[in-house]
């Protein structure tokens, strides 16, 4: 019983975290939220069940499948990530030196274009996305573990850590850690910021479209995916210390954890589970306001 | 010179706006039916399957001569299934389009809202598909033309006790009145009988993960799942079922008929036992209706399209005798006497409650096979009709 809802909770919080490494780097280096960012997910899950579909013509289940979803994977990432850089070109750049709350807006705004857009062309209705492989669950010592699940942790969990790598070990990662520090500093330091930021989206974008994909094979496909999958994942980011890389993946899997346990544990009807979480957060939040592993900002004068 | 602009155009706007009320006015007297339900969103099958019986019924009656020359006019509003959208479409179709009667809401949670304002407005109502017991209690004007909850459930729970023989069930429901209404339903009667509902575990309203409760159901021992919901969150429970490792048979209801099921979790159906409303009897009628629907849409009608049909032609008679005033087309629809529709011969209860019995079918891969028809006299005894 409780291997099994941790290993629920798990899959669902490594989604999360996947999702909230895109709104915690755009924080970090923009200092904006980018409400579009769930809806860049549910467009990256169309677009993957769609190319796995094209991919895959009427092939049964076998090796030829899971080719095709790892192909769908990739066109869909590639897609979210030029898509991701295309809203940044045109919605938030220009009003990069605007006030703060401008580019906000302007975020809200994209996200509900995204969303009446996929309504408009792909309908309203759930669309399912065929498993690549078979779904049938293992049995793991009394605990029922699904191929999906399993899938779920090995691409999230690679995914975290090449990010990391990324970020910590390489030029184009250290460029990126110096622009979010301090963007003149940066440009004065020969560092190509519009570049940096363009890549910042693109990587963010990627990252949802694989995210988007992973939990489209549970909840299906349709217009609105993005929105309370895109909720979490914020508040995940926000509770493991936004801009902070490694708290959006602690502050993911403490949600899914928490949305799981929260109930089973507490024996409270599993109507409220949300109510729990966030209420979990908060607590967290006025423990620590910057996070579980913000850094405490000082205002510069 | 702003000053002088603004006032141009506010006069603009009187002028358009008195111009429409005397258009509104000049027209009340010609017939009009409303239509309410979700003709977007998760739910909008159901929805969009009884638009357009209402819009054949109504197009049929236009090709024979309208009522006495005028034509019939049907204004469809969407609900997206929500109770405020369901509010703002009553709103418009009351006030301003004026309609005669109303086809709808299709979905329970919008009926009881929208069942309430109709009721104060005094415009008959007819729901083709909301089943929870209490709608046509809220007043004399709201008419359904689908089994009420309360007979579904009480079959659901007297079928599972007496036929399938189960002592101890589980329940999984999502928080809204169709669920609800159906859980209590049930539960009232499997318990009056001796059985017990000994886990009960809930979701909320767009949940798509059930993997806790599921959990939870799995480790309590009980015999089977009664799943009362929509067809979306079906498909979600029965798959998930599948993962965490549920063996024991599930139970459902008439979300159940809507062959989105098979689309969205066709290979997690098979042994499904639900509880729906009667079929309609093969009649000529019924083949009729069900040959003009696929020519004129190019897909099949399901149940609550065929009831959808049934309430905009008892409308349309009503309205041939009674005119547009609204009471009296009240009056007429609580008349009905043996109405030959497509879903069967129709009777109204004293309450407006259809006069009718619940079928049982268990799914087959993803083919549900009739067992047969009941109802419940008054001792709580299940009677077989059919």
């Amino acid at each position: 019983m409780f291997f099994q809802h941790f290993t629920n909770g798990l899959t669902l919080g490594g989604i999360y975290a996947l999702i909230a490494l895109g709104y915690t780097m755009v924080y970090g280096i923009l200092k904006f939220i980018n409400f579009a960012h769930g809806d860049i997910l549910m467009v990256g899950a169309y677009i993957g069940m769609f190319s796995f579909n094209f991919f895959r013509g009427d092939a049964p289940l076998g090796a030829w499948t899971f080719f095709s979803f790892v192909l769908a994977m990739i066109v869909s990432a590639a897609f979210c990530a030029f898509l991701g850089m295309f809203i940044e070109r045109v919605a938030y750049k220009p009003l990069r030196h605007a006030s703060r709350l401008a580019p906000l807006l302007s975020a809200i705004g994209v996200s509900f274009i995204l969303s009446n857009g996929a309504a408009w062309l792909w309908g309203t209705q759930s669309k399912k996305f065929d498993y690549p492989f078979d779904n049938t669950p293992l049995m793991i010592g009394g605990v029922a573990i699904t191929p999906h699940q399993i899938l779920i942790l090995v691409v999230s969990l690679i995914l975290m850590v090449v990010l990391k790598l990324f970020v910590d070990r390489t030029r184009l990662g250290k460029a990126m850690r110096a622009t979010s520090l301090d963007q003149d500093t940066a440009l004065l330091m020969g560092i190509n910021v519009n570049q940096v930021i363009s890549l910042t989206f693109a990587i963010g974008s990627a990252l949802a479209a694989i995210g988007g994909i992973l939990i489209a094979f549970d909840y299906k496909c349709y217009p609105t995916l993005g929105m309370m999958t895109g909720l979490k994942a914020f508040v995940a980011a926000v509770a493991g210390g936004i801009g902070n890389i490694t708290g959006a993946m602690l502050g993911g899997i403490l949600l899914g954890l928490l949305e799981t346990f929260g109930v089973a544990i507490l024996g409270i009807p599993m109507g409220y589970k949300d109510t729990i979480a966030f209420a979990i957060l908060i607590l967290i939040l006025l423990v620590k306001p910057e996070g579980l592993l913000g850094k405490r900002e000082k205002e510069k004068v | 010179m702003r000053g002088k602009k603004l006032v141009l155009i506010l006069a603009v706007m009187l002028v358009a706006s008195l111009s429409l009320f005397a258009q509104a006015s000049s027209d009340s007297d010609s017939y009009k039916i409303g239509f309410i339900g979700p003709l977007t969103g998760d739910n909008s099958a159901y929805g969009v399957f009884c638009r357009q019986a209402a819009e054949l019924a109504v197009n049929q009656a236009n090709a024979n001569g309208g009522i006495d020359g005028k034509m019939i006019e049907l204004i469809a509003e969407d609900s997206e299934g929500s109770v405020e959208r369901g509010l703002a479409a009553i709103e418009k179709l009351s006030s301003s389009d004026n309609i005669v009667a109303l086809v709808g809401p299709v979905l329970t949670g919008t009926a009881f809202a929208v069942g309430e304002r109709c009721q104060n407005e005094g415009i008959p109502m007819i729901s083709p598909s909301a089943t929870h017991a209490d709608i046509t209690n809220i007043g004399d004007y709201i008419f359904r033309t689908i089994v009420s909850d309360g007979l579904q459930g009480q079959v659901a729970g007297t079928y599972f006790y007496d036929v399938l023989g189960y002592r101890n069930i589980g329940c999984l429901y999502v928080m809204n009145d169709y669920s609800k209404g159906l859980y209590d339903g049930m539960k009232a009667a499997f318990e009056a009988k001796g059985g017990t509902v000994s886990a009960v575990e809930t979701g909320n309203v767009g949940d798509k993960d059930f993997r806790t409760q599921l959990t939870n159901l799995k480790n309590s021992n009980v015999e089977a799942i009664y799943i009362p919901n929509y067809t979306v969150e079906m498909a979600q429970m029965l798959e998930q079922a599948a993962q965490v490792g549920i063996t024991v048979p599930f139970l459902s209801c008439d979300g159940f008929s809507n062959p989105d099921i098979y689309a969205l979790a066709g290979d997690f159906t098979d042994g499904v036992i639900y509880v729906a409303p009667a079929p309609a009897k093969e009649s000529d009628l019924h083949t009729k209706f069900v040959s003009e629907y696929e020519a004129a849409f190019n897909m099949s009608p399901d149940s609550f399209a065929t009831n959808a049909y049934d309430a905009t032609n008892i409308i349309i008679e009503a309205m041939r005798s009674a005119g547009t005033d609204r009471a009296a087309v009240r009056d007429e629809i609580a008349a009905t006497k043996d109405f030959v529709g497509a879903s069967g011969v129709i009777n109204f209860a004293p309450n407006g409650d259809l006069v009718a019995y619940q079928a049982i079918y268990k799914v087959e891969g993803t083919t549900p096979v009739y067992q047969g028809s009941y109802s419940v006299d008054a001792d709580g005894n299940l009677v077989q009709v059919d």
